[in-house]
């Protein structure tokens, strides 16, 4: 990922604006790292590349993040934050013309999560799940790591990706019908 | 898959359970922050920077501007069309209040002359 160093909006601003928009962004950074950081993960598949996608978001919210505040209406600003790293994930695809480096079964946190043992006493169908969301569109997989990995709702989902409630709904319907069904088939 | 397969109830698995077991969130590395700032701090001063020097040329130019002969062509040009459009404009007054003035005094004569 590259580290681009671009022109933050937020310098223009007098020295008492500013002061209080980073007061607000870093409560921002600091509720929402968690959600950015996990769907950055569980999108790319390692940590690595996590971290930079996380950061990148982070430096986009920063640049707009005055107009974001004016315009979300006291709306939450979670699903644009996603929203951010959505669209930085397919350009990160897009770059590298590249599905995930570490497929997601491969990757750490499972391991991390569960721990060995709990792998060893048949925690396997986890693996399952996390090989078999990897196949999925794109969109599904990031509705479902939305939903489950960040506790995202509908509306909320449905704001990160562009699209209306129902749509989003049906979404995710067809997502885990498509999961239930492929790991059916195993 | 033994194992796994065993769990099946019927043909079909509780996905929403397991999506919600393999789909933890992430805690980010403390590392992560520290770099954040760090990028954050020097992108705003770089902006900072550059917003102030631009912000030099662009008065400094400005003056250049004013100073350099060349660009009086288009303040002259300017002031020179007002004044051609007030003329035209002028004119067109004048013979328009002139073609009231005959109308007038042609209605006051048909009127002197008994026609109406």
């Amino acid at each position: 990922m590259s580290g681009a160093k671009e022109n933050v909006e937020p310098a223009s601003l007098d020295p008492a604006a500013k002061a209080e928009l980073d007061r607000a962004f870093e409560e921002l950074y600091r509720d929402h790292l968690k959600d950015v950081y996990s769907y950055a993960y569980y999108r790319v598949g390692n940590q690595h590349d996590a971290e930079d996608l996380t950061e990148q978001a982070f430096l986009q919210a920063y640049r707009h993040f005055d107009r974001a505040r004016r315009e979300s209406d006291g709306r939450p600003l979670r699903p644009w934050l996603i929203r951010i790293a959505h669209n930085l994930a397919l350009n990160y695809y897009r770059d590298r013309s590249r599905r995930p480096q570490t497929p997601l079964e491969q990757a750490d946190p499972i391991p991390a999560r569960h721990g060995t043992e709990a792998i060893a006493e048949g925690r396997e169908e986890l693996r399952q799940v996390i090989a078999k969301l990897d196949d999925l569109p794109d969109d599904r997989r990031d509705a479902l790591i939305m939903r489950f990995a960040l506790g995202m709702d509908n509306r909320e989902i449905a704001r990160a990706l562009g699209r209306s409630d129902g749509a989003t709904k049906v979404l995710i319907h067809r997502a885990i019908k498509q999961l239930e069904e492929a790991m059916s088939d195993e | 898959m033994s194992d796994a397969s065993e769990k099946l109830t019927g043909s079909t698995w509780d996905v929403e359970r397991l999506l919600g077991d393999a789909l933890r969130p992430m805690e980010p590395p403390e590392r992560l922050s520290g770099r954040f700032e760090d990028t954050l701090s020097a992108v705003t001063q770089a902006a900072a920077e550059e917003l102030s020097d631009w912000a030099e040329e662009l008065s400094e130019s400005e003056l250049r501007a004013l100073r350099d002969p060349r660009n009086w062509v288009r303040p002259v040009v300017a002031v020179s069309a007002g004044g051609i459009a007030t003329g035209a404009l002028l004119v067109l007054e004048l013979r328009r209040r002139g073609r009231q003035q005959t109308k007038g005094r042609l209605g006051s004569a048909v009127e002197r002359v008994g026609l109406r």
